[in-house]
């Protein structure tokens, strides 16, 4: 019995000891510095409202602050993981039509002025073009995200009110993406596209063109003891075999969201079992666009046709190794949270048995007039760059078997938006990232009528009014089943087929602490909280 | 000499400025502009937007009114204003240039400590086995391009000892003997290549010279084989390696694209080719006319050598 009672004992004691040193482990200690990966220089500063491109965003993201932003410690990004950051909080009032936002009183720029309502006012009054704007923008990628606001009030130096048109609950989520800072109406703008004004965590302390951008500690954050890191270097590595030599040599601590693939995050861990690598989600989507306004594509039935004949599944095992999913227009749970999952696709165009599916999109072809003795003949586009080229590729092969002979045109990135939004071409093979997993953000930037970016052209009057009902639907449950609804009806229109949704296997080492991953690639990154304890 | 000396740059400046004809125009003859880019990284299209753009860089002019004030301000020293960065070119072009051109030095050092030893050993012992040994590597150094060399580097690095040099520059005045690291590697992998070819220069002009009367001559007067070699014949078969040397320097200037980018090094080819994908004309415009102007001066200087290594050669007659 004695004995029993002294194992009890030392088994208590090790217990013990060993919860302190892993909840010792688990304190973030101050101080330390990171090197984190970039694929490419940053395309235009930090003048993130002028882009679209996470090579500007991500690099950012540590100089600014949104008024709300999603929780950088959750995976998933909703309206249930939102957490203040310039504002202290904020109120739906009027049934949905006004949203407040009280401000913090703490908060100054990184030039040391205060930041105010007067800031707030000044960013939303350019982005969304109001004839009181103090500034315009060179370029304004997402003026249609706040086509909904009416006016922007600074009620008092602490206090901003957004008057809406209508109800619009998604106007938080697109508040808080990584593409929705705050900027100083002190600043020009275009001085963003140079330097670095904001209230973030980090200062910009130095950006050698093509070489890195560095970043040091804030002392002045609204947050006390935050940022934990002293200083941060995103150190631009061009060639992709570099780039993850570097990861595994040790001489980068973070990957480059989206930017690792299964196969390589497997030989990675091969290479150093030691590093964390966690699939997530990118929202972004393999796509095919069809030039509705031209023939043969004007045709609806060659358009389904389309759709029927490519193999999701084998794309995904042949072009990503298995490293994307199966969705519709909106990407599915868990990666997502508002698409349809598997088995609610099976019964829309595509994404059944392939030789049914082939069989369907033959039949189709017969009737628009097109047998394989009498192929159709297209010209597939695609930017001149891999991942696009593969997609591509892929698809060429899949159209061969239903009668579409496809030739292949790379089309270069400095066409290929111009190209699109003109719609000069027939059929392409499109990469589509959604800034924020929200469905107001893609359906009005992606299928709206008239919309820039809604490259196919596709305008649907019913799609339109499903667009509107389920942008001021303030049931989530309801909204969600008129999302279903929306989505089902834009795969059985071959609007925009969807082809998968791909998946990043993120990787950081180990000593790398709270740098969470989200399931989207433009909205985490802030750094606030994360450690290393190396 | 002198009249030499202006007749040659006379050509040189004739040469500069067909070449800012040529790059100007092949330039804007290449699909899209920055314009086309700055709306590629927005995801969009607005044609008044466009038209603003346009007008505040300076593209709505006509042709002609942009190359005659790219020339007239590039007279005075103005090398303009980068498109893409919104920064004075010359402030993005300035710290390139010592890059590029110390791995291009350290690279040719390279070479010629391998190339031309080798080439000589390969020469005197013409047919041997350590002349077939010697010809082969030569042969595997031009048949392997010092990109592919470069990636197999850093590979074997990493794959074996979990290592590769520092991916973000480091200055000599920082670090010295990491700054050492950082280029010896790349200068290997070019130096090698570069070393091939002067090796078999160097082989076949000095196996020319051996059968020259006066080598025969030197050896019946009872020199030593090491003078007859080193200071009769190597000597006498040196300028065309002294051509291929300047050739080379010229090349390397602008063509260490993908040594650069492989080792993540900032020099003037990596950035010029990410200018050029932006068609950011005053970067580019800029870069070409400094490589052009090094490929003349490297001609020039060479020109110049043959008179200090061959008292025979005379200039301006």
């Amino acid at each position: 019995m004695m004995r029993f009672r002294i194992a009890a004992a030392l088994w208590a004691a090790v217990a013990v000891t060993s919860l302190a040193t892993n909840a010792y482990a688990q304190t973030p200690k101050p101080g330390g510095h990171l090197n984190i990966m970039l694929r490419e220089d940053l395309s235009q500063g930090f003048a993130v409202h002028e882009t679209s491109t996470i090579s500007t965003s991500y690099p950012s993201l540590p100089c600014f602050n949104n008024l709300v932003f999603f929780d950088q410690l959750k995976r998933t990004e909703s309206v249930e993981t939102l957490v203040p950051e310039l504002a202290e909080k904020w109120s739906w009032q009027d049934n949905f039509r006004n949203l407040v936002f009280f401000l913090r009183k703490d908060v100054k720029w990184h030039d040391g002025k205060p930041f105010t309502s007067r800031d707030v006012k000044f960013t939303f009054d350019m982005l969304r073009e109001a004839p009181e704007a103090q500034a315009k923008l060179r370029i304004n990628p997402r003026k249609d995200w706040y086509a909904n606001i009416e006016a922007v009030e600074a009620a008092d130096p602490h206090t901003v009110v957004f008057r809406l048109k209508r109800p619009q609950p998604s106007l938080l989520l697109m508040l808080a993406s990584g593409y929705t800072p705050i900027y100083a109406a002190h600043v020009p703008p275009a001085s963003y596209r140079t330097g670095c004004v904001g209230t973030g965590p980090f200062k910009v302390k130095e950006w050698r063109k093509g070489e890195y951008v560095d970043y040091v500690k804030n002392p002045d954050y609204f947050i006390k003891g935050r940022p934990y890191l002293d200083t941060l270097r995103y150190v631009v590595i061009e060639n992709r075999g570099t780039r993850v030599s570097a990861l595994q040599a040790g001489k980068l601590d973070v990957s480059f969201p989206g930017e690792t693939t299964k196969t390589a995050s497997e030989q990675l861990k091969k290479a150093v079992p030691q590093l964390v690598v966690t699939p997530v989600g990118q929202t972004v989507s393999d796509n095919i666009i069809m030039n509705v306004k031209k023939p043969p594509f004007d045709n609806p039935k060659i358009r389904l046709a389309v759709s029927y004949a490519i193999d999701r599944r084998g794309l995904i095992q042949a072009v990503h190794q298995g490293g994307a999913v199966l969705g519709a227009s909106l990407a599915p749970k868990p990666w997502g949270v508002w698409g349809i999952a598997e088995p609610g696709l099976q019964p829309l165009p595509g994404y059944g048995k392939p030789a049914d599916m082939k069989d369907k999109a033959r039949k189709l072809m017969a009737e628009a007039g097109h047998t394989p003795e009498k192929p159709l003949k297209v010209e597939i586009v695609t930017r001149a760059i891999a991942v696009y080229v593969d997609m591509a590729s892929f698809v060429i092969n899949e159209l061969k078997q239903v009668g579409i002979e496809a030739t292949l045109k790379q089309v270069e990135t400095a066409q290929w938006h111009a190209m699109a939004t003109r719609g000069d071409y027939q059929i392409g093979a499109n990469l589509t990232g959604l800034g924020v997993d929200d469905p107001d953000a893609n359906f009005y930037e992606n299928y709206a009528c008239g919309s820039p970016r809604n490259y196919s052209q596709y305008c649907n009057e019913t799609v339109m009014k499903m667009i509107d009902q389920q942008s001021q639907e303030l049931n989530p449950q309801k909204r969600l089943e008129m999302l279903a609804a929306l989505q089902k009806k834009l795969e059985e229109d071959a609007a925009r087929p969807i082809l998968d949704w791909k998946l990043d296997y993120f990787t950081v080492w180990p000593h790398v602490h709270n740098m969470i991953p989200h399931n989207n690639i433009y909205n985490f990154g802030r750094m606030t909280d994360v450690w290393r304890d190396k | 000499m002198k009249t030499y000396l202006a007749q040659r740059l006379g050509i040189a400046a004739l040469t500069l400025f067909g070449m800012s004809l040529v790059i100007f125009v092949l330039l804007r003859l290449a699909p899209g502009d920055i314009v086309d880019i700055l709306f590629s990284t927005g995801g969009y299209v607005n044609p008044s937007e466009r038209v603003a753009i346009e007008k505040e860089l300076g593209l709505d002019r006509p042709l002609w009114v942009q190359y005659v004030d790219w020339i007239r301000h590039l007279c005075v020293g103005d090398l303009g204003k980068s498109y893409r960065y919104d920064l004075p070119a010359w402030e993005i072009i300035r710290p390139l240039i010592p890059v590029t051109v110390e791995l291009a030095v350290l690279s040719l050092i390279i070479a010629v400590l391998l190339g031309v030893p080798t080439g000589v050993i390969s020469a005197v012992r013409q047919d041997t086995a350590l002349d077939y040994a010697l010809r082969v590597v030569s042969l595997a150094g031009l048949s392997m391009p010092s990109f592919w060399l470069a990636m197999v580097i850093i590979l074997v690095l990493v794959a074996w000892i979990g290592w590769i040099p520092p991916v973000t520059y480091v200055s000599p005045w920082e670090n010295f003997p990491l700054h050492a690291i950082q280029f010896l590697l790349p200068a290997l992998a070019v130096g090698y290549r570069s070393s091939a070819l002067m090796m078999r220069i160097t082989r076949s002009a000095l196996l020319e010279v051996m059968r020259e009367d006066y080598i025969r001559t030197a050896r019946a007067k009872g020199q030593a084989e090491k003078t007859v070699i080193w200071s009769h014949a190597l000597k006498n078969a040196i300028l065309p390696v002294v051509t291929v040397i300047g050739i080379e320097f010229a090349f390397l200037i602008g063509g260490l694209v993908v040594t650069e980018t492989v080792f993540n090094l900032p020099g003037v080819a990596r950035f010029l080719v990410q200018a050029i994908s932006w068609r950011d004309y005053p970067i580019v415009q800029n870069l070409v006319m400094f490589i052009a102007v090094v490929v003349i001066l490297s001609n020039l200087t060479v020109d110049m050598l043959y008179g200090v290594l061959d008292p025979r050669v005379r200039y301006g007659s």
